[in-house]
Parts: structure tokens; sequence; C-alpha cells
């Protein structure tokens, strides 16, 4: 006998569902079971991994979903009267499928999106009711299942013996015939307790009473008994209750038995019914088999009723073509020849050509035509909005899309092959991913929802799971542990999977605290902490909850929405409840629309540079640009001053000697501390650098020590080797080393002439166990008939094997490279501007201010916040006065001023100028704390001078403080257009001068705690004496030393980077700021081990170590020992000489209070994240 | 929660037959019910490991009646709840339905 199980929860019912769909289809299929539902709370979230699994696992797959119904008694938008599970029917062309579909959009429709909303995710039965039947034929293509969670379920306590049946005829009466059925449930929890035997003999009389047909589940959260406990966690995360309140609720299931049983158990769990309610043999069978009635009538047909792997793209007369596709495609590529190669002849056109049409036959074999005029018209539309894109990824492999403006980059001219990005041998659409100015993303959305029509169109969403910190976060919540003390605990917990706590209590430096207290057996707390450990564990990877996926936007026909249910998401839009796995298995075409926040800065550059020098000579004077072809400059400065970024060519000396120099902070992709020792050490000469330079710095590459023997064949330090000759064309770029995915496909044609087609799919077979023997089999006995040595096979293969499955596919890197390229270019040439792009979009890995503090290094001067002058972003200004006159420098923003609302901002920017506080106060209406924050910050230093009066800026805040304890008075009223008189501020002006002034300090510290940013001076100068007395050098004097010298460094930490290493033992990259640059250590085991909990818990560090040369211009420090400057105590001063006092002696005062004490708002000062 | 062991023999299917229980032996009168009731494990483990397997957050029940060998059948029975650890097949008495007897003799108390 096999049974199915028709209500179960995958762990993608978040915070309910504790076992994977996997993991479910297995055991099913190991039980002798033929199908199995998912019936996930709220949505289909674990759906297609559910079909998967079962198509895996040779099971039918039976879809449903576990929903909440408004009680139609009580208040319709937020009272609920239980849950139903509503399965949906298959072979029905889809039928019941798109009724699920549309049902659950129903259910999310009224929700807000956002976390806590008020109104639940839920149906009203008249919902329900409309959906259940096929609006075409009218035929039943759902089932409701009334079980021990629904209104009548919860009814079935004590002896109350009408109200039951009262419900269940609501249902009866409501829904339409045929759609019905009692869901008959035992956990064999207590006698009388919901999901008792008792309870179940109610509802299986209950359905014999009404002749409705009653199934029996085990409503499953788990595969096995062992998921009870892990359940319990989650509900205790989903209600926000620790476990002892829950159980006194009692809230908590009521005992570990809601695991998927097996079929010898579900009969003992029916006869047991069937024998308690009284009823015989023949009813035991009519149980069983109503059950497995309802199941077959419910087995899916993955293609018919579901869409399995079948593409769908918008109907043509949606993209504007009216003929075929294809006709249509080519066409406009050859509209692009003349932009894209003007003047193209000779054999090079030949070339071109050639690759077209073998391009237009794989797009035309695979029908994908209308795929493509999809993504260009999406590409279009972005660009006539006057917002900056760029292709990405694999799709920069091919002409046709360089040619229909989708790419900027020539694959002809960096040899980029189409076979990996298309071919004929897979089928599965290929990925398009726009990058695009970020904060141009929403706009961009909610443009291509007009564009292509809400029916088409939905947000991909993407599901979170928990990480170490959230595990512990919520295990610690349910033992009812302090908060405090649990977030001390998760604070340590650095980027490692929480199934691996226990292991990461013994190997980390930075648990050793927690692990000795774990340790001591005895008390109470420490076994809390014991299990604290173990539930952890529990929750790894789970989902938490879905969101927005970060650029994911599917686009589809008129059937959309039949085909996926939507929610809300954050932003409004609607998004899909699948994530990108269920892309391809749904047939559903993904366009990736990334955000990138260096595309805003650069745009954001260009404009600045355009306001300042509103001419092309201005331009080219301020850049030092070249003269040009007529001598009034480059052609991509047009005459009002724009630049055009993409025409920069890619050749620019002054750009790569700014890359050469390794001060490229804020530049795209080389700005990391691994980024600028490579550079460093490679010292990029041309274009194609870069787009080496990207692709070696990749986890793969760094981890196989691919990049040392590249480095020494390019500086010719080794001679270069190749397997045999004829790979050195295939090698030549790389000096004979393996980087790119396309080195790989050509050495697979090569050596056994396989086509590139097939080489790409050999490529992806590398890596995988299966496969890989059988790609080796090929490859030795092709190479072996093309006559090739043994030797050069062994070896051959050896790099096939070892860098196949993590080379980089160069169309990648080189479409990174060419913003990497244009960033580094704009810092060259017009760094104030850019470096204000840096300052309003923050892109990049660094906290803010140490973008601020790159400014500083190069010269910059940095205009402080000014209530007339300063704006709602950051601006390049030419200085007036002092000794910066003539410069450029960079304004300060009112923007991210802590506790200053963007109402009040635009107020501020609106009413400028002012000539008075009182003004101020009038017409911006600012809140008195704002205007406070706004004088802490000097904001008013300009106004309080200009008034004469001889107070400071400590008087001045004081005053205000004052002004606030006094009853409000209504401000001036000033009518609009009407000019206050110029009398000057009698209030500044009468301010008395009392207070010492604020010093450097103070200031410095107002900074960072209201911006994050230190501005007057460098938050490490007024620790210099203390670092003088310890014998730190600074950044600048590193690369004068010697290899191998003991120093001491000192610095606010600005990244900490825990990158996979070879061997698997963690290397730790810290960097610091000390004001002169960037210093960037690492802290290897022993040094991890001496450090102990400072790793990753202390914003001012100091580091002892010796100097690592890494090349002609970069050096990092090997760390051996870190301690926290802001404790000098512990800090290894100099030994005194003998009778001299030692620290803290008379001629040493106890250090003053630096920039950073007491700020413990702004994590975002040093990068260290949440 | 008082408890003690006991000495349980069950049917091929599962169900106690006979008990021995403070040097008397016991024979189950009626038949059993059995449930699984939850236990409070956050408080009586200090450990709960993925993979820890069945028996954390439950513990099987069985109500039995029963009456002790050699006993009057118009004596009254008495109402035990027995629970069977999982993993080991221990059984342990766990409650005495004192309601239910009243007739009982103290020393068994």
């Amino acid at each position: 006998m096999s049974f199915t199980h028709l209500h179960v929860s995958t762990a993608f019912s978040a915070h309910y569902g504790v076992s994977w769909p996997e993991e479910l289809a297995a055991a099913a299929a190991a039980d002798g079971a033929t199908a199995l539902a998912c019936t996930d709370r709220d949505g289909l979230y674990g759906t297609v991994k559910h079909l998967k699994a079962c198509m895996a696992a040779g099971l039918d797959a039976i879809v449903g979903v576990d929903l909440a119904v408004f009680d139609d008694d009580g208040d319709l938008r937020t009272q609920l009267g239980g849950r139903v599970v509503v399965l949906a029917h298959g072979h029905n062309n889809g039928a019941g499928y798109r009724a699920l579909c549309r049902l659950i959009s129903d259910a999310h429709a009224r929700t807000t999106g956002k976390a806590q909303g008020a109104v639940p995710v839920a149906v009203t039965r008249a919902e329900l009711a409309s959906r259940t039947l096929d609006p075409e034929t009218l035929q039943p293509v759902l089932t409701v299942l009334i079980g021990p969670d629904s209104d009548v379920g919860r009814a079935m306590g004590g002896r109350r013996y009408l109200r039951p049946r009262t419900l269940f005829k609501r249902w009866l009466d409501a829904m339409p015939p045929g759609t019905l059925a009692a869901e008959v449930v035992s956990q064999l929890s207590p006698p009388g307790e919901p999901l008792s035997t008792a309870h179940a003999v109610r509802m299986l009389k209950l359905a014999a009473e009404h002749g409705v047909p009653a199934v029996l589940s085990n409503a499953v959260r788990y595969v096995a008994e062992d998921g009870a406990a892990t359940a319990d966690v989650l509900d205790s995360a989903r209600t926000l209750k620790s476990l002892p309140e829950l159980s006194a609720a009692p809230l908590l299931q009521p005992n570990g038995q809601g695991w998927l049983k097996s079929a010898a158990r579900m009969l003992e769990l029916a006869k047991e019914i069937i024998h308690a309610a009284g009823y015989g043999t023949a009813d035991l069978k009519r149980l069983l088999a109503q059950t497995e009635a309802l199941a077959d009538r419910c087995r899916m047909d993955p293609v018919a009723d579901m869409g399995w792997k079948q593409p769908v793209v918008p109907e043509a007369s949606v993209i504007g073509i009216a003929g075929d596709a294809l006709a249509e495609l080519t066409l406009r590529c050859e509209a692009g020849i003349g932009r894209r190669f003007p003047g193209i002849s000779g054999q090079r056109e030949q070339q071109m050509r050639t690759r077209l049409k073998h391009e237009l036959r794989i797009i035309d074999s695979l029908g994908f035509a209308s795929y493509f005029l999809t993504v260009a018209e999406v590409s279009r539309m972005i660009l006539a909005m006057g917002v900056r894109a760029a292709a990405r990824g694999s799709g920069a492999s091919s002409l046709v899309n360089y040619l229909i403006d989708i790419s900027q980059v020539n694959p002809l001219q960096h040899d980029l092959i189409f076979e990996r990005f298309l071919s004929r041998d897979r089928a599965t659409l290929p990925d398009i991913d726009i990058d695009v100015e970020s904060a141009e993303r929403h706009n961009v959305y909610r443009k291509i929802f007009e564009r292509f029509g809400a029916e088409r169109v939905t947000l991909m969403s993407m599901q979170n799971g928990y990480r170490a910190r959230g595990a512990v976060r919520d295990a610690g919540l349910a033992l009812g542990m302090d908060d405090g003390e649990v977030g001390e605990i998760a604070k340590q917990l650095w980027r490692f999977s929480a199934r691996h706590f226990r292991e990461a209590l013994v190997e980390k430096p930075e648990l050793k605290e927690f692990a000795d207290r774990v340790e001591q057996r005895g008390f109470s707390e420490n076994q809390q902490l014991d299990l604290l450990v173990d539930l952890t564990e529990r929750l790894d990877r789970l989902p938490r909850h879905i969101s927005m996926h970060p650029c994911g936007v599917i686009l589809g026909d008129a059937t959309l929405l039949d085909r996926t249910p939507v929610q809300p998401s954050g932003l409004g839009l609607p998004m899909s409840q699948f994530d990108k796995h269920d892309m391809d298995p749904m047939g559903m075409l993904k366009l990736d629309v990334l955000g990138v926040r260096m595309q805003s800065a650069m745009a954001f550059a260009v404009r600045e540079v355009i306001r300042l020098h509103p001419s092309k000579a201005e331009v080219v004077a301020a850049g030092a640009h070249q003269a040009g072809p007529d001598g009034t400059g480059p052609d991509y400065i047009a005459e009002d001053g724009r630049i055009d970024l993409n025409a920069v060519p890619l050749d620019d000396e002054p750009t790569f000697e700014l890359i050469r120099s390794t001060h490229t902070l804020g530049c795209f992709q080389i700005e990391s501390p691994g980024q600028r020792e490579l550079i460093g050490k490679m010292a990029p000469r041309e274009f194609n650098d870069l787009i080496i330079d990207i692709s070696l710095f990749r986890p793969g590459p760094m981890k196989s020590d691919m990049v040392r023997p590249f480095l020494e064949h390019r500086h010719g330090f080794a001679p270069e080797v190749y397997p045999h000759p004829d790979l050195k064309p295939v090698l030549k770029e790389t000096h004979g080393v393996t980087v790119f995915h396309e080195q790989i496909l050509k050495t697979f044609d090569v050596m056994t002439g396989c086509g590139l087609a097939r080489a790409d799919e050999f490529r992806r077979a590398l890596g995988n166990d299966v496969l890989e023997a059988k790609v080796e089999e090929f490859f030795r006995k092709e190479a072996r008939a093309r006559n090739y040595s043994p030797e050069v096979v062994d070896k051959v293969w050896g790099t096939l094997k070892a860098f196949g499955s993590f080379g980089f596919c160069k169309a990648h890197g080189a479409a990174f490279a060419v913003p990497t390229y244009q960033s580094a270019w704009l810092k060259a040439h017009h760094p104030e501007a850019f470096l204000a792009g840096l300052w309003e979009h923050d892109p990049g890995m660094y906290p803010k201010r140490l973008l601020v503090a790159e400014a500083r290094r190069l010269g910059i001067p940095i205009l402080p916040l000014d209530i007339n002058r300063s704006q709602a972003e950051y601006r390049v200004e030419r200085v007036e006065s002092g000794p910066d006159r003539g410069k450029l420098g960079i304004r300060l923003s009112l923007n991210g001023i802590f506790g200053l609302s963007a109402a009040e901002l635009k107020r501020i920017v609106a009413g400028q100028p002012y000539d008075s506080l009182a003004d101020l106060r009038a017409r911006s209406r600012l809140s008195r704390p704002s205007i406070q924050r706004l004088a802490q910050l000097g904001a008013f230093d300009t106004l309080h001078r200009a008034s004469g009066g001889a107070a400071n800026r400590a008087d001045l805040v004081q005053h205000l403080q004052k002004l606030q304890a006094r009853p409000h008075r209504k401000g001036v009223e000033v009518i609009e257009g009407q000019l206050a008189l110029p009398l000057g501020d009698m209030e500044l002006k009468n301010l008395k001068a009392v207070l010492p002034a604020p010093s450097m300090v103070d200031n410095v510290r107002a900074e960072l705690d209201l911006m994050a940013v230190d501005v007057s001076e460098h938050l490490m100068t007024s620790h210099r004496p203390l670092l003088d007395r310890l014998g730190v050098t600074t950044a600048d004097k590193l690369l004068g030393l010697r290899n191998g010298t003991e120093v001491l460094v000192a610095g606010v930490r600005v990244a900490t980077q825990t990158p996979p290493m070879r061997g698997g033992r963690r290397v730790v990259f810290i960097s610091v700021d000390d004001g002169t640059g960037c210093v960037d250590s690492v802290f290897f085991h022993e040094a991890q081990e001496q450090s102990g909990s400072l790793l990753f818990g202390t914003r001012l560090l100091l580091i002892r170590g010796t100097t690592r040369r890494t090349g002609p211009r970069g050096i990092s420090i090997s760390a051996s020992m870190a301690w926290d400057l802001s404790r000098p105590e512990t800090l290894p001063f100099p030994v005194a000489a003998p009778g001299a006092p030692a620290y803290p002696g008379p001629e040493l005062p106890v250090p003053l209070p630096g920039p950073l004490d007491g700020i413990s708002r702004n994590l975002a000062i040093t990068g260290l994240g949440g | 929660m008082f408890s003690e062991s006991v000495d349980v023999a069950c049917t091929p299917s599962g169900q106690p037959l006979r008990l021995d229980w403070a040097g008397r032996h016991y024979t189950v009168c009626a038949e059993p019910v059995r449930w699984y009731e939850r236990r409070q494990w956050w408080t009586e483990e200090s450990r709960a490991p993925l993979g820890s397997g069945p028996g954390l957050v439950d513990h099987e029940i069985w109500r039995v009646q029963v009456r002790a060998d050699g006993e009057d059948a118009a004596e009254p029975t008495l109402t035990l709840d027995l629970s069977r650890h999982v993993s080991s097949g221990r059984w342990r008495l766990v409650r005495i339905h004192d309601a239910l007897q009243p007739h009982r003799k103290p020393e068994t108390a």
C-alpha cells in the first residue's frame, strides 16, 4: 500500500516548515509513494523546487497552498477565521494551476509588501469560492481541505457540539459542489487537545454526516521526528515569543508528530481513528481510497499544466513588430553595421559578416529572435530615458547584441566567443544583464511595467535564508536569553555558515571567549549557551522571507500572471513568488536590470563637469585633455562640455598611470586591498590588461595560484611555456596561463575538433562528478587521434580539469573593464567631480569617510557645511578665499545629517539664502534638534562671522539648547516673495561669548556622530602624539622601507575581508586608514590567535607586523599582533630607560578622548557593518 | 515530574500487557490509550543537535488500567500513565490517577 501526503509544508514556508523539498521527495519515494504534495503557507515559494525534486525522485507532484481565510463575521480586513489547504487539480491544461496562482495573488493583493503590515495574507471565502471553478468550463479545478486549523477544526475543542457543524455548513453553502473535502488529522496529541485522535474522529463524522469526502493527512512540517525541535524554534521566531512563553500560552505544536510518516504508519493511524470512531473496515478503506482519489485528481502534468521549461516571451505585437521576428532582427543588425563599423570593408567586413550570419543562424534555430528584440527594446527604452546603461556578462560575447545596442563591447576586437553565450546545444534562455544607474533603477522598472503592461511584467524575488548572526539571534530569542548577551555573541560571528557554529567555536580566535563559557558546565546559563549553539545550527540556511531581487525583472506574455503568483514588493510593484532558480524551469524570461552605483556616480560626475565648465574649451583645460584632431579638444567632448564617456578611447596614458600608482580608491572593481596589490604587481598598460586583471582577481584563480606564474611570465622573470605550439595562439594573451573560459573552449576545439558549441557543453561538465569522466574520455581519445603526445594530453587535461570550473568568462571581464577604465579616467582628469559623485552615490566597498580622506590626500579642499551654500547634493565649487583660493573644492551636502528629515532638507534648499537664524527658522520650519545639529556642524559659522558677533560655535549651540527649553513661539509669518529686511542677524550678533571654543576633536566628533564623516581634519590627526610616542610608521612612509622591516602601523579600520584561501585556512585582511593613505594588513592564523576578539570588534587599531613588498608601487603588512588604540593602558609603549617614569608618567598626560569616543551610532564609519 | 522505573511486557504490536511495579505484578485489563506529550526540552536538555532523532520534543504516553495479579475482579482497577522512552524503549511511571482508585492502599504511595 502506498499513501499520498496531501498537506506538506516545506522549508519555503518561512518560519514554519523545516525540511527541503528534496528531502521530502526523497523520503516519500523511498517509502514507495507515487505522488507528494507541496502546500507551503501563503504561496508557491517552494513549488518549483518541489516539482524538480519530484521529477528527480520519480514522483508526481501535487501543488497547493496553505492559506488563511478571513472571518466572515469579523472585520474583513484583519480578522482571520482559520487556515485551509487548497489543492490544484491537474491534467486540465493548467486550469487548476492557473486558478491557484490567481487565488494566491488575491490573498496578497491587499497587503502592503512591507514587514509587519496590518493586513494579513488571506482570502475571503467568496474569493476562494469564485476561484474553485474554471471560468470557461465551470468545472471544479481546486479542492479546499477543511482541516484541523480551519475555523471548523478550531471549534472542535470542548463540548460544543453545534459550533463546528454550523461552521461546516457555512462552507457547504458557500462553496460550489465538488470543491470541498474534510481533512482528518491526528498527530496523537493528548486526548481532547487539538490534533488528537478525538478531534480527527469528530471531523470524520462531520464529513460523513454531510456526505463530504474525508481525506487523511498528517499536516507535515518536517520530514522526520528530528525536525520537531527546529519547528519549535521557528514558531518562536515567527511569533517573536520565547519557548517558555509559547509553551505557557499554549501556542506550541502539541507534540513532535507532524512528520512525513510512512504509509505503514499512516495506515496504523487510520485504523486507530476508524476504531476510535467505532467504524469498520469499509470505512477505513473509504478514507484511504478518498485520499488517493483526491491525490490522483491533483497529480500535475509539469509540461501541460505548469509550462515546465517552455520559454515564453512577450508577443511580437508588444515589441512593435508585425512580421517575422528574425527578419526584423536581421534588419536591425544591418542598420547597426553602419553605426558600429563605419567604413568597414574587405577582409574585416568579410569576417564580421560571417560572424553575424553564424549568430543569426543559431538564434533562428532556437527561436529566440523575439527574445533579442525584447531585450533590445528594454535597452532602447533605458537609453531614451537618458540613463547610463551597459550590458554585462556573457551577452557581451554577441555581435548581434553589439549591433542592436544591447552591449557596448565589440566582441570581434576582444576575441569573444558567441557559443559561450548561446549555442544550439543549450536551449535555455540566455542571460543578458543590463547595468543602469542605481539612482534610476526604480524609474527604469516602472517604465518597463508601463511599456510592456502590468500583466506581462513582474519583479523577481529572492529567498533570504538564515545566516549565522540572524540564526543566533533567533535561537537566543527562543531560549529566552537576554537580548544584550545574544547581541554580543552575534557581533562576533563573522561570515561563516551557522551550520558550522560548533566547529567555529573551536577554530576561530574571536569566538574563544564565548567557547570558554560554553565549556564551563554546571551553570544553567552555560547549558543554555550549549543549546544556543545547537539551535543556531538547526536554523542554518532556512528561508526567512522573500524580498525583491536586486535586479531581476520577469517579462512574459499576457498569461504571465496565470503562471506565477505575485505579491506586492516593498517598492509597490508586484513581485513574483519565484526566485532565480525557478526561472528556467518555469520558462520565464528574466532580465537583470542591475542598479550600479558607480554608473550613477559617473553620471553625476559628468553633470558636475558640465555645470562647472559649460563649454568644450573649459572642460579641455580643466581636465588637461589632449588637443584632438582640430586642436580644440577631443571629439568625445561636445561643444557644451558634455563628455561622452562611452566614446573615450581606451588608451589614455594618464589613466593607466593613475591605475599603476595603485591610488585607485573609488575606481570600479580595482579599489579593494587585494586588487590594489594585484594592479601594483601587474602594472597594467592597456585595456586588455584590465580585462585580465579583473578576470584573475577571482576566488578560483587566487586560490589555485594562477596569478604568480602569470605575473612571472608577464614580467619576463620566467619564460612562457605552452603545452603545445598549437595552443600558443589561444594562450598568448595571458602568457601561457589559462585564465578565460574562452581559452578553455578553444583548447577543447583545437585538440579535439569538437566545435565551440560542444566545447562549451564540455566546459560546463567540468567539475561535475559524473559528466567530467565522460568529457575526459572523449578528450583523451580525440586528442590522441590527432597525434598529441600522451604527455601533452595529460598536461592539458590537468589544466582543463583544474581551471575549467572557475576560469572567468572573458566577456564578463571585458564588460566590467569598461566602467573600471571610465572611472579611472574620471579620477585622473576630473578628480573633484568624480569624488563628489562617489560621495553622493557611495558606490564602493569602503565607508564614505575614506573617500573623503582620499580627497584630502589629493589636496582637494573639503568645504564645510554652510546653510547658504550646501545643497541636497555634494557640489564642486571654486574656492573663493583663503589659502586654497582658485582651487576646486567639494562642498558638503545637507543630505545624510542624522535626524534631518527629507522634508526639512527640501525646505532648507528651497528657502536659500538666509540672512539670519530667525529667517531660517521662519522659512524652513526646521525642528529645534535639527537647527542645533546644524550649528554643531558649523553650518551657521559664515552667518555668524558676517553678523560680527564675538561668540563661538559652543556659545551658539548652548544658546539654541536654552531656546529649546522655552515654550514654542510661532515663527514670523513671511509672505511668499517678500524679502526680509537686510538687518543682519541681531540674534547672532548679540550672542555673548562665554564658553571656550570647541576643540578640533569636539568638532570632528560631532561630524562623525552626525554625518559619519570626519571633515575638519582626519580623525587620526588628534591621535598623532600618541602614535609618535609609540613609534608608528605612516602609510606614505611604508613604501620607502625595506621588505621585511618590523613596523607598527595604526589607523581607523576601513575594510575587513576573509577571502577563501588555498588550503582552506582562513586569512583575515584588515585595512586601516591613517590619514596619509591606506595600510593593508594580513592576519595569518597565528596573528589571529594573538589578536582574538580585536579582529572584528575594534575600530581603531594598532598593528605590529613586517612589511611585505608586493610590487614596484605596492607594500602591505604581514601582521603579528593587534591592539585597540582606544585602550591606551594595553598599548606597547617603548620600555622607558631605567629610572625614567613608566607610562602613564607625569610627562605624558592621559590621552584626551579621541574623535570616535562615545560614538556608537554609526558603524558606517569603519565599514564594519551591522 | 514524579516518575519511577517500571518493567512492561508488551504485545507484538507494542501495546502494554503486563507490568511489574513496586514488587507486584499487574495485568492490563482494558484497552490502553496512547498519545504523545510535549516535553519542555529547552529546560530538560542541555543539547539538541541536528540528528538527535525522536524523543526530544515529546514522549510517548500510555494510559493503562491495571489490576494487581491475584486481586478480585470486583476490586477497582488502577489507572496509570506510563511513558516509553522512544530510543531506549525503557518505561517509566509518570502519573497515578488517584481519583480513580478510592480504595488505594497507603503503602503504594
